[in-house]
């Protein structure tokens, strides 16, 4: 299972309730032709930031919030779990597609290909419901999570490698506008 | 003014332009602001790890429909200019950067100083509209940086140095 498969295992899950933040250029790419959303803000840059932005919608809106991440994308924001701890946001959950790669640049490993645990950085950082799961068991776990209080953090096991897709054809502006209009309606209804 | 006086109509006249979202990374001119944001009750104010982690929470809060504003040292403009770009101009996110100026005169540590004198053209070269502030009686020009960033539809900086904080 890869990314794309695995991203496949959980689009059935989202409905129009949640919110997702959805990391860089070739997840999003894959999450777009699974199924695309007003409530997807495809961050196509700002590598590491898609849990921190998560964090700070989660911190606004009553509604679940979806981090989708990358490993190699929280070994560069590791800082951020000890935020998304003390923030304590019931309703965050950051989903990691930990591949063991850096898989925009051509497949390189990162280091938790060699070992280190996300899942236990969350934990050690204050997050108690951290997992590491595998690609075919995420989608459970997702559910599981989604009815929950959290914080969150499941770290889903993969193959590296991406599905070729084609860019999304969106601008930032559109995705940003239809993204904080989506989240105003929301807000307007609790 | 005080010292006290500066952070209290600093926070007065941001609040009083719609700022109502507050991250900072410390510094030691900050501290008396920081303090001063710790203990307003009307607005959100969270501590964070690194500057991009803050511009990562603001760009959440203001997908909500929150105005945020980072306060952060100079020094930190040098680890966010890429997300700065990325996120920042790509999507057109329209925040403040309080901005303390380590660096200028009135520094006692030598080390600070290359990115002190680096940091105006650093924030120019992306094309951030950025300002200079040394006056303290400055903080309601300060404060309607926070519609202009409307205005700019981007991030603004405001850089704050020695003099603007009573600290030399």
């Amino acid at each position: 299972m890869r990314r794309y498969e695995l991203l496949k295992s959980i689009t059935p899950l989202l409905t129009d309730e949640e919110f997702v933040i959805c990391n860089l250029g070739f997840p999003s790419q894959e999450l777009y032709s699974l199924r695309d959303s007003d409530n997807h803000f495809y961050m196509l840059g700002s590598m590491g930031l898609s849990s921190s932005i998560g964090l700070g919608l989660s911190m606004e809106i009553d509604n679940t919030v979806i981090a989708i991440d990358g490993d190699g994308s929280v070994l560069m924001n590791l800082g951020t779990l000890s935020t998304i701890a003390l923030e304590d946001c019931k309703n965050f959950i950051l989903f990691i597609v930990d591949n063991g790669s850096y898989g925009s640049t051509g497949d390189q490993p990162t280091h938790t290909a060699k070992g280190t645990s996300l899942a236990a950085i969350a934990k050690a950082a204050g997050i108690d419901s951290s997992v590491e799961v595998a690609g075919a068991d995420a989608a459970d776990k997702l559910a599981q999570c989604m009815k929950t209080p959290g914080p969150h953090v499941i770290v889903a096991k993969v193959e590296p490698g991406s599905q070729a897709m084609n860019p999304i054809p969106l601008t930032s502006l559109a995705i940003r506008d239809r993204f904080r209009e989506a989240v105003k309606a929301a807000q307007a209804k609790t | 003014m005080s010292a006290t006086d500066v952070n209290q109509a600093l926070l007065r006249d941001l609040k009083a332009n719609g700022a109502d979202f507050f991250v900072s990374v410390p510094c030691k001119l900050l501290g008396g602001f920081i303090s001063t944001l710790e203990q307003d009750n009307e607005i959100t104010y969270r501590a964070v790890n690194r500057e991009e982690e803050g511009l990562g929470i603001c760009t959440g809060a203001w997908l909500a429909g929150r105005k945020p504003v980072i306060v952060m040292q100079n020094t930190g403009v040098g680890t966010l200019i890429t997300s700065l770009c990325s996120l920042g101009l790509y999507y057109r996110l329209p925040f403040l950067m309080v901005i303390s100026h380590r660096g200028s005169p009135g520094e006692p540590i030598g080390a600070q100083v290359p990115m002190g004198t680096a940091v105006e053209t650093l924030l120019q070269t992306i094309n951030i509209p950025t300002y200079m502030f040394s006056d303290p009686s400055d903080t309601k020009k300060v404060g309607q940086l926070v519609p202009f960033t409307d205005v700019a539809e981007g991030p603004v900086a405001a850089i704050l140095d020695y003099d603007f904080w009573g600290a030399r």
